[in-house]
Formats: C-alpha cells, sequence, structure tokens
C-alpha cells in the first residue's frame, strides 16, 4: 500500500524532533549522530592529509638537491616520522573506518550505527591523538624514530626524553578509536541491515568495511601490545621487553609491529575497494562482474594479510625455511587482488561509461596501483628484497600502492558522495583538472624513486652526497611533489567553492544503486523516514513501482529496527541513547591517562579515577526512562512490562 | 660505484638477473592490464560480460602459473645464494652509531687488525662479514656486491660476497639508526690478492713514531688531549674504543664513514668542528690551537 | 523523493530481547574477542622471550607462589555462582533476583581485586628484574585491568538497581555483565596455568 503524503509529512517532523541534536555549541559537542561524527571524522583525518602532504613537500625540498641544507636531521627525523605517523595512524585508517561509519548505516538501511555513543568517543579519543602529536611537533618533541619505531633505537636508553612517547601514545588513541569504530561497523552490518538484505545482498562496500573491521579487531591488538604495552613500559617503568642484555628481544617488536603493519596495508586498501565496486556499477549502468567473486577476493585478502608480515624483516636473521613460506603467501595474496581487478574490467568491458572524475579516479587507480602490485610481488622475493629493502626503491613501491590503491580510489569516492553528505555537487572541471595533476604528480614522484633505491638510495636519509648522483632523479621528484601539491589545493578550492555554490544534487544524482541515495541529500537527521526493504541487490535500481518499506517504528524516541544476522528477518525494535557529553568526557580521561602516562604513573590511576565517573555517568544516562517494553524472553515468549 | 643494477659478484649477478626477469615480465603485465582497461573503456558495441565465468577461471589458473614460475625461480636464486663454500676471508663488521668497526681476525695475534669504514677484500675470493650492532640496529648494504643484512643487538648474523674484479663499491648503512644514519656510509675496496695482500701487510705493520718533529709534536698533542679516550692508534698510547681506530688513517679514501674525501683540509675541519659536518655526531669540537692543529693534522697524515 | 510502498509493519516487535539477539550482547562479545586476542598476543610473547633463556624462571629467581593464586582462582570460579544466577533471574525479568545476585556478585568481586595485589607479588619477581619479570607481571597486569573494568561495571549495575527504577532492558544489560564476567574468569584460568604453575612443571 502507498503511504499518504500527509502521513509522511507527520512522521518527518516527529522524527526530526527525536533525532536531531540541539542548535549551537553544546549540541555540535554531544552529538552522537553518526553522520556528523562521520563528517568531522573525515574533514578531520583529510585535514592529516594535507599535514602529512605538508611534511612531505618540506622533505622533498630538502632533498631536491645532494648536500641540501634546508632541513637538519633532527628535525628531517621528526618530519619523516610524522609523516609516517600521520599518514598511516591519523588519515588513512581514520578515514576509511570514517567513511564506513558515515555509509554503513546509510547502505545497509539504518537511521545510526549500532552504538551512537561509543562512535563518539571514538572520534574524540581519535582528536586527542591529532592534537597530541601536532602539539608536540611544534613543540619540538615529535617523534623522530620512524612511524616504525624499531628499539633499541626507541628504547630508554638511545630515545631519552619524551619524543618517543609521544608516538607511543598517539599509536594508542588511533587503537582505540579504530577498535570501538571497527565493533560499530561489524555490530551495525550484522544487526542493523534493512530486512531482506540478506548476505548475498550486501553492497560490496560494506563488505569490503565488514572484512576490514574484523582485520582491525586482529591487527590492533598486537600494536596496542607492542607500543602501549611493551614499549611505554620498557620506557617508563623499566620493564625490559626489548632490552637483550636482560633477557629482552628487539626482533619481537618487529614481529608485534608488522602482524599489524602489514595487514595494515590491507585495512587501507580493501575499503577503497569498496569505493571502487559502485562507482563502476554507477557509470557502466550495469551490475558489477562477479559479486560473489569479489567478496572472496575481500575474504581471502583479509586471511592472508596476516600470513605476511615477515617479508618485512627478510634482512634479519630469520630461519630461511620461514621466510620461503612467507614469500609464496605474498606472492599467492596477489591472486584475490588480480581477480578484483579482472573483475572491473570486465565490467567496464564495452559498457561506454560515463567518464566522470569518481570514475577518472578509478581508472587512475587501475593505472598506478597495478605498477605498485607488480613490485609488491618482486618485493616478495627474498633475493630481491635484500636489495631492495630499506630503500626508496620500497618508498616508490609503498607510495605507489597506498596513494593508488587507496587516495585515488578515496578522492573517486569523495567527488562520489559528496552530494550525498553535502547536497551539492563538485565541480566537474576543477575535478578533472585535480585528477590529471594527481595522476601526473604522483607518478612523476615516485616513478623516479624505483631507480634511485636500486641506484643504492636508502630511506630515511636527510641528504646525500653529490658523488651518489642521485641529485637529478631527486629533483624529478621534487617536482612531481609540487604537482601533487597543486592537485590537492585544486580539490580544496573545489570544496570550498562548492559548499557554498556548487549545483544542487538531489536525492539521486548519479542514478547510483544503493540505499544511501533513497533519502535526501544531506540525509535528515534520522536518515530515512521508513527503514527500507530489500528485495536485490541493487535497491534502487530494483523498484517498480514505489520503495517498498517497513513501518511500525516508534517516532516519539530514537528507535532502529534490528534484524537477523543471516537474513536480516525484522527481529526486534531497539532504542538508541541520544546525544551525551560522556563520549567527550571519557575521551578527554583517556587522554590525562596516556598523555600523563608519559610524566608520571599518578596520572594513570587519576585519570582511571576519573574515568570511573565518566563509566557511571554513561551507564547512568544510557538508562532510559521507565516505559512499557515488549520483552522477549530466551524462551521465546514476549511479555509486555 | 653504488648500484644494484651494476653488479660486481656472482651473488649481485644472480639477483640482478632475478630483477631483469621480474621487470620484463612485471612490465608486460602491466601493459597488459592497462590496454585492457583502454579497450574495456573505448569498446563500442554492448558486450556485457554478466555470467561468463569462465573467463574468470581462466584469469586466476593464468596468475596462478605466473606466480607458481617466480616462485621456483625466486627459490633457485634463494637457493644458489645461500650456498657457499668456506670462505677464504671473515672480516668482522660492527654497526655503531654512525661508523663502521671493521675487523680482521686472525690467529696470530700480531696480524688481527682493527679498521673502519673501508673493508678491503680480495677479488675472487668469497668473503664472509660476521655482523653485530653495538648500540641500535644498523643494517650492511654494498649493492654490487650483495643484498643486505641487519645488525641487530642480541643477534649475531652474517653476509658474504666474492667481488669479481677490482674497483671500489661504495655501501651504506639501510636501517634507520638516528641522527646521522645518512652520514653512515662504508666503501669496499676489492683488489687482486697480491695488492690485497700488500695492503694487508702494511696495514698490520706497527706504527713508526714520526720523524719528522711537526707530526711527533702532533703525536704529544693528540695523545694529551681527549682524542685517545676515544681512538686507538695502534702502538701508541691511544687505546680507547669509543670511536673509529685512527691506525693507518691516512691510507683511507675517506672521513667520518663516507662523509668526506680524507683530504688535510678535511681533516681539519673535522676535528675543528664535526658537528658542522655531522651534526649529532658523538665527536666533540677539539679546541686546539692553530700551532697544534697543524702538528696533529701533520702527525695523523703519516699514519699511512 | 521516491514513492513509498509498505511492505511490512514491526510494531509488533519486542523491544528488549536477551544474548545473541540484542546489539549489546554482540558489542560484549567484539571487545571480548579484543582482549582476549591482546592476551594471547601477550602470552605469545611470554613463550617468544622464554627462548631467550637457559632457565625459567631465570637463575635465582624463585619459582610464583601458588598460595594466593589458588586461592584467588577458587574465589573466582565460586563467583560465577551468583553470576549465573544473577544472569537467570535477569532473563525470568525477576527484579529481586536481579538485585540479590549482583548484590553477591559485588561482594565476592571484591576480595578477588584486593587479593590481585598480593597475586602480583606472589610472582616472586619485579617487572624491571628482567625480561621475565617483565612478561609475567605484564600479563597479570593487563587481565588486572579487565577485571577492573569488569568489576566497575557490576558495581554500578548493582548501584543503579538500588537507587533507582530500571528499566526493562536492564534484565538484558544484567545477563549481558554476567557473560563478561564468565570471559573476565575465563580467560584467568589459562593465565594462571601459565603464569603461576608453568614454571613449576617445564
Amino acid at each position: 500500500m502507498t503511504l499518504p503524503a500527509d502521513v509522511i509529512e507527520r512522521e518527518a517532523l516527529e522524527l526530526d524532533r527525536v533525532w536531531s541534536d540541539r542548535q549551537g555549541f553544546w549540541g555540535w559537542l554531544t552529538t552522537t549522530d553518526h553522520k556528523s561524527i562521520g563528517k568531522r571524522y573525515v574533514a578531520t583525518a583529510f585535514l592529516m592529509f594535507v599535514a602529512g602532504g605538508i611534511e612531505a613537500a618540506l622533505m622533498r625540498a630538502q632533498l631536491a638537491r645532494p648536500g641540501n641544507t634546508l632541513i637538519g636531521p633532527d628535525r628531517y627525523n621528526q618530519l619523516f616520522t610524522t609523516h609516517g605517523t600521520t599518514m598511516m595512524f591519523l588519515f588513512a585508517v581514520p578515514i576509511m573506518t570514517a567513511m564506513g561509519l558515515y555509509f554503513v548505516p546509510l547502505m545497509v538501511g539504518a537511521r545510526t550505527v549500532a552504538f551512537p555513543r561509543l562512535n563518539a568517543f571514538g572520534y574524540w579519543t581519535y582528536f586527542v591523538g591529532v592534537v597530541f602529536l601536532y602539539v608536540s611537533l611544534f613543540a619540538n618533541t615529535a617523534p623522530d624514530v620512524g612511524w616504525f619505531a624499531y628499539p633499541p633505537l626507541s628504547g630508554p636508553e638511545y630515545s631519552p626524553g619524551h619524543r618517543v612517547d609521544v608516538w607511543a601514545q598517539v599509536v594508542t588513541f588511533t587503537e582505540i578509536a579504530a577498535l570501538v569504530a571497527a565493533v560499530n561497523i561489524i555490530v551495525t552490518t550484522f544487526k542493523m541491515r534493512a530486512p531482506g538484505m540478506s548476505l548475498n545482498r550486501i553492497p560490496l562496500f560494506v563488505w569490503a568495511q565488514l572484512v576490514v573491521a574484523f582485520m582491525i579487531v586482529f591487527a590492533m591488538p598486537a600494536v596496542a601490545t607492542g607500543s602501549t604495552l611493551m614499549l611505554a613500559a620498557d620506557r617508563a617503568i623499566t620493564m625490559h621487553w626489548f632490552n637483550p642484555a636482560e633477557g629482552g628481544d628487539v626482533l619481537l617488536w618487529q614481529h608485534v609491529f608488522w602482524f599489524f603493519g602489514h595487514p595494515e596495508v590491507y585495512i587501507i586498501f580493501l575499503p577503497a575497494m569498496g569505493f571502487i565496486t559502485p562507482i563502476i556499477e554507477t557509470f557502466t549502468g550495469r551490475p558489477v562482474f562477479g559479486y560473489t567473486a569479489l567478496v572472496l577476493s575481500n575474504i581471502t585478502t583479509a586471511f592472508f594479510a596476516f600470513g605476511l608480515w615477515v617479508h618485512h624483516m627478510f634482512a634479519t636473521p630469520i630461519p630461511e625455511v620461514g621466510q620461503s613460506l612467507f614469500t609464496a603467501a605474498s606472492m599467492v595474496i596477489a591472486i584475490p587482488t588480480g581477480v578484483q581487478i579482472f573483475c572491473w574490467i570486465a565490467t567496464l568491458w564495452g559498457s561506454k561509461p560515463r567518464l566522470t572524475v569518481p570514475l577518472l579516479f578509478v581508472l587512475g587507480f587501475l593505472f598506478t596501483f597495478v605498477n605498485g602490485g607488480i613490485t609488491g610481488v618482486m618485493l616478495a622475493s627474498v633475493a630481491f628484497d635484500k636489495q631492495a629493502h630499506d630503500t626508496f626503491f620500497v618508498v616508490a613501491h609503498l607510495h605507489y600502492v597506498l596513494l593508488g590503491g587507496g587516495v585515488m580510489p578515496l578522492f573517486g569516492a569523495l567527488y562520489f558522495w559528496f552530494p550525498k553528505v553535502t547536497g551539492r555537487r563538485l565541480n566537474e572541471t576543477l575535478g578533472k583538472w585535480h585528477f590529471w595533476l594527481f595522476l601526473i604528480g604522483v607518478n612523476l614522484t615516485f616513478f623516479p624513486m624505483h631507480i634511485l633505491g636500486l641506484n643504492g638510495m636508502p630511506r630515511r636519509v636527510y641528504t646525500y652526497l653529490a658523488e651518489t648522483g642521485w641529485g637529478t632523479l631527486n629533483l624529478v621528484a621534487t617536482i612531481g611533489a609540487v604537482t601533487i601539491a597543486t592537485s590537492v589545493i585544486i580539490f580544496l578550492i573545489d570544496v570550498v567553492m562548492s559548499l557554498r555554490g556548487g549545483e544542487l544534487a538531489g536525492d539521486n544524482p548519479w542514478n547510483s544503486s544503493g540505499l544511501e541515495w533513497a533519502t535526501a541529500s544531506p540525509p535528515p537527521s534520522f536518515t530515512f523516514l521508513h527503514t527500507p526493504f530489500v528485495t536485490g541487490r541493487h535497491p534502487l535500481w530494483d523498484v517498480k513501482d514505489g520503495l517498498p518499506v517497513v513501518t511500525g517504528l516508534s517516532t516519539r524516541e530514537r528507535q532502529v529496527l534490528v534484524t537477523t544476522t543471516v537474513d536480516a528477518l525484522p527481529d526486534y525494535r531497539h532504542s538508541m541513547p541520544s546525544a551525551s557529553i560522556w563520549p567527550v568526557y571519557l575521551a578527554l580521561c583517556m587522554g590525562v591517562v596516556f598523555i600523563g602516562s608519559i610524566f608520571s604513573p599518578y596520572f594513570v590511576l587519576g585519570g582511571l579515577g576519573i574515568s570511573l565517573l565518566g563509566l557511571l555517568g554513561w551507564g547512568w544516562s544510557g538508562v532510559g526512562e521507565r516505559q512499557e517494553e515488549r520483552v522477549a524472553l530466551p524462551d521465546g515468549a514476549v511479555k509486555v512490562l | 660505484m653504488h648500484s644494484a643494477f651494476d653488479p660486481h659478484s656472482p651473488q649481485a649477478r644472480a639477483v640482478a638477473h632475478l630483477w631483469w626477469s621480474m621487470f620484463a615480465v612485471g612490465g608486460v603485465i602491466w601493459i597488459a592490464v592497462i590496454v585492457a582497461m583502454l579497450i574495456a573503456i573505448a569498446r563500442r558495441g554492448d558486450v556485457d560480460f554478466g555470467g561468463r565465468k569462465r573467463g574468470l577461471t581462466i584469469f586466476v589458473a593464468g596468475t596462478g602459473i605466473v606466480l607458481a614460475t617466480f616462485l621456483a625461480y625466486d627459490f633457485a636464486v634463494g637457493h644458489d645464494l645461500a650456498k657457499r663454500g668456506a670462505p677464504t676471508l671473515t672480516i668482522g663488521v660492527t654497526g655503531h652509531q654512525w661508523w663502521w668497526e671493521i675487523e680482521y681476525e686472525d690467529l696470530r695475534p700480531s696480524q688481527r687488525m682493527v679498521t673502519a669504514n673501508e673493508i678491503h677484500v680480495p677479488t675472487g675470493q668469497l668473503i664472509e662479514f660476521k655482523l653485530r650492532a653495538a648500540d641500535v640496529i644498523h643494517s650492511f648494504w654494498a649493492p654490487n656486491l650483495n643484498g643486505k643484512r641487519d645488525l641487530i643487538p642480541g643477534y649475531a648474523s652474517s653476509q658474504w660476497f666474492q667481488a669479481d674484479t677490482p674497483g671500489v663499491y661504495r655501501g651504506q648503512c639501510a636501517e634507520f639508526c638516528g641522527l646521522q644514519h645518512a652520514k653512515m656510509a662504508f666503501l669496499v675496496v676489492a683488489q687482486t690478492p697480491t695488492d690485497y695482500l700488500a695492503w694487508r701487510t702494511a696495514s698490520a705493520a706497527p706504527h713508526t713514531p714520526p720523524a719528522d718533529s711537526i707530526a711527533a709534536t702532533g703525536l704529544k698533542v693528540f695523545l694529551s688531549s681527549g682524542c685517545p679516550l676515544c681512538h686507538t692508534i695502534a702502538g701508541t698510547d691511544a687505546r680507547g674504543t669509543v670511536g673509529p681506530s685512527l691506525s693507518h688513517l691516512a691510507s683511507r679514501q675517506t672521513l667520518a664513514a663516507g662523509t668526506l674525501l680524507n683530504t688535510r683540509a678535511n681533516l681539519m675541519g673535522w676535528i675543528v668542528n664535526p658537528q658542522a659536518l655531522k651534526p649529532g655526531v658523538h665527536m666533540p669540537a677539539i679546541p686546539l690551537k692553530p700551532a697544534e692543529l697543524n702538528a696533529v693534522v701533520t702527525y695523523l697524515e703519516t699514519l699511512k | 523523493m521516491t514513492e513509498l510502498r509498505r511492505e511490512v509493519d514491526v510494531a509488533e516487535l519486542p523491544t528488549v530481547t536477551f544474548g545473541p539477539r540484542s546489539l549489546m550482547w554482540w558489542g560484549t562479545l567484539g571487545f571480548m574477542t579484543i582482549e582476549g586476542w591482546t592476551t594471547a598476543i601477550l602470552v605469545v610473547s611470554y613463550f617468544y622471550l622464554r627462548q631467550n633463556f637457559d632457565a625459567w624462571p631465570p637463575l635465582r629467581t624463585p619459582n610464583p607462589s601458588l598460595l594466593i593464586p589458588t586461592i584467588n582462582l577458587l574465589i573466582m570460579l565460586v563467583s560465577l555462582v551468583p553470576a549465573r544466577l544473577a544472569a537467570d533471574a535477569g532473563k525470568r525479568l525477576d527484579l529481586a533476583g536481579v538485585k540479590r545476585w549482583l548484590a553477591v556478585t559485588s561482594i565476592v568481586s571484591i576480595p578477588i581485586v584486593a587479593l590481585r595485589w598480593w597475586e602480583l607479588w606472589a610472582l616472586n619477581t619485579r617487572w624491571d628484574s628482567n625480561a621475565y619479570g617483565s612478561a609475567a607481571w605484564m600479563i597479570v597486569g593487563f587481565h588486572t585491568s579487565l577485571l577492573l573494568l569488569d568489576v566497575a561495571d557490576t558495581l554500578g549495575l548493582t548501584l543503579f538497581y538500588n537507587i533507582r527504577e530500571m528499566p526493562a532492558k536492564a534484565f538484558s544489560d544484567t545477563a549481558d555483565n554476567s557473560f563478561y564476567w564468565y570471559f573476565t574468569v575465563g580467560i584467568w584460568i589459562p593465565i594462571y596455568l601459565i603464569v603461576y604453575v608453568g614454571p613449576r612443571i617445564v
């Protein structure tokens, strides 16, 4: 039955009253709306991309010619450490999970994430980490031992002072933020999908986010153990995890770090693969080729990603038999990635796609990423890796992978979903300038680095001698970096201009198929007026006579529909908490605990004490009023209380 | 002089061959993907792949075969590199922040010899390097001769190569090791066995007291200032082990771990203000009067 | 706007559920997985470091004492009973039962926390003595943080039940709280065996 217009209008008003935040700063601070949190998460992470980019530009300026004295070793080491830490921990992982936190609910037809207050807590914890690292950089106490912080260099003996402590704790904040985001994405995907969205109908974007969330759950604890527990304890209370003189072991660090560090790459890469499918589907106007193959590729990639970490340690004295296994695993992982690329090209094949900016970035991804993938397979070879390891060849490889495989799809995604988030489209002409300059810039910067690396240029050097002959290619790379910077500036100008006066987008400007396009742009506070009902993999393309929806959720509280894990059958109605200050408060408490731990254990005790208050407040404010409830008992009976 | 593209040992050559074959195959694959992508978007005629799964199976099988071939080749190279006879010479290499300590072992104590930042090896012989780290992790890498190997506190490791042709090959620390990681280079000087023996004999020769009076003054100044606290000159009372050994310093080509050419002017500049040339280096500036400096440098230049 | 068509009405569905049907249970499971995995990584690291030692515990380090840890293990096992009874009462919507058994669980949890202090010293080494001490202290210390969090949760819930009217969904929270308590106790059993008993038998 078609819903009458006046009912729709009344319900929209009631829902907005329940779901929207208070006006003003307090409302902004205490919001638990996943869309507000998601937007500021993406914006903060993008700001970190710009910050990391500025650090990269400074490094490129220093390396433009041999023997340059623009930046000394002390500053340079802080810059490359902050660059790596920012890009990996404060940009790439957060922006990918943030895209998930914003879009997963929209794509599965949910009004919010499973744990909205936890979501806000995650963002604010991350925010504390961002502020902490950048205050340190300007206070000349930024970490200077690389984003990998190998002991004993990062240990108390060779890095006195607080620089490494800053690193260890910045990582802590990102770990917490990523872990709570992962739990949120997993439970949202498992339990809050619109009725009818069985496992085999989950959008590939969401599949990618789900797989990555599981990867975070198993990868992040490793670096948390390494940095927050072991390294910080070695430094603060003289533990001996990494002190060979007392039976500690410096290679233990490399194992726990890379057990996280290699999956990390796929934690960045797989969400980007999730962006690509809907973009290709939309602009070819056809369902993607090989849905099942793509899902399985995601899962196998995630699985193998945990079996590769030793390929970062081929130059260390570990048994050669073990190394061979890791070589084989590192090569096998090329297969699922190849399968994905095959499926996308097959989808594009003869489709006469619309060459919009999002699709251009996808093509740019193929052009650039495949190069990085191939050098990745090369680096899996122990013999070759011993030449290339820790040289500019690896710098080239990883930037081809991360810029090609992560950032290009991300830019495509930003152009693609910007209209949904803001209601306005980005400018296509500026977008094309952005795309071409970025593509040229990336290749100009990083292609020469392959040659530099094999010509003997190690990573993380603040200068080099003229006699090495590395000057020309370094100059080329620096020119490339300027090109990249120009392209990003064009993008920022485009964003600012489009926010003010961009073309209005409407609900579904690209004629795309996902549920996120079934609501207004930008989505209202309650996201969906009615939870959609899904009958296929492409809900909006499958619509015949009106979008089928679910009715019966309360308009008097923040109620959402919870469905069963496999088949997404309607199961119960769950009430979500409203805005709350406690997430912010607890995030600040975490700041006191972890930043304070650098200076005195008493800060830890004090911080935990005030956290206790926060936990009580969180629990108390979440209890909610006593009202009539329909309780489903474990034996199946329903009792009204 | 410093490139994996220009191999001068069987070890480096095997890896270079591996690299060029990977480069060729990888290049073909890359071009194939780009061409496929361009055809896909340019192609007219609404060919829909949907439903044709056989292409995917063939693709996976093809990828598998290429990877398996590559894997087999890689294992073969790895096996060859690991297989080696008994080394004719064993050289100890210890990584310090930021220089290399080089130790030539010998059963005869008089022939034991410690030097720094410059490794002389005979050509045509397999040389083994015993690698140790004195402080943090470093990595020993001379790309023309072989891949790198980490020097890790608490672990013993080794690397080896057999230089084909005489020449000077540059190497550099490849694992970030702190402030002056960038200026922690070394030279491998490959010499014909005859030349090598001559060098070895000269380098193990005992210290000859300087004949020249300025140089003699230089030795006195050297011993009475802070120098011997860190440096050794074999045959004198200077027995410090914190910094590189200066025995036969004048025979070396570079100063400060490959940072500067070993010239009189550079040596003077280095002693007066090492921090300007290698900021953060553990050597302090040595306050010497001009005459003293002149004497010390004159003396050091006699250490052929 | 796309036209909307009513497909299904959910007004009659329940608003409170227990166990795997509820969101909170899944969230709890998620954090258990993270904490359990972190513990596993610490345990693997403990064994990794053991390779560097000829003797374990190292020479001149006595074995960990067993008295206090064993007593505390027994108290933890006993505490599972009131936790289970509280969960069962919650699942029956039995308010009095929930209050009673939550209170008992809270009371039993106090000596567990208190004994943990002596339990740490029962390791008979210090965290800064050597890598063995670091590993043992870290594993027990990390579990202590889980324990404190869980006890705080239990005490908070008990407090709330006694000072205000609680909605029906708190019954489900009570069951989840016990679920988390089983985990905290359950994961302690291998830690006890590895850290306290292990050095004596291998």
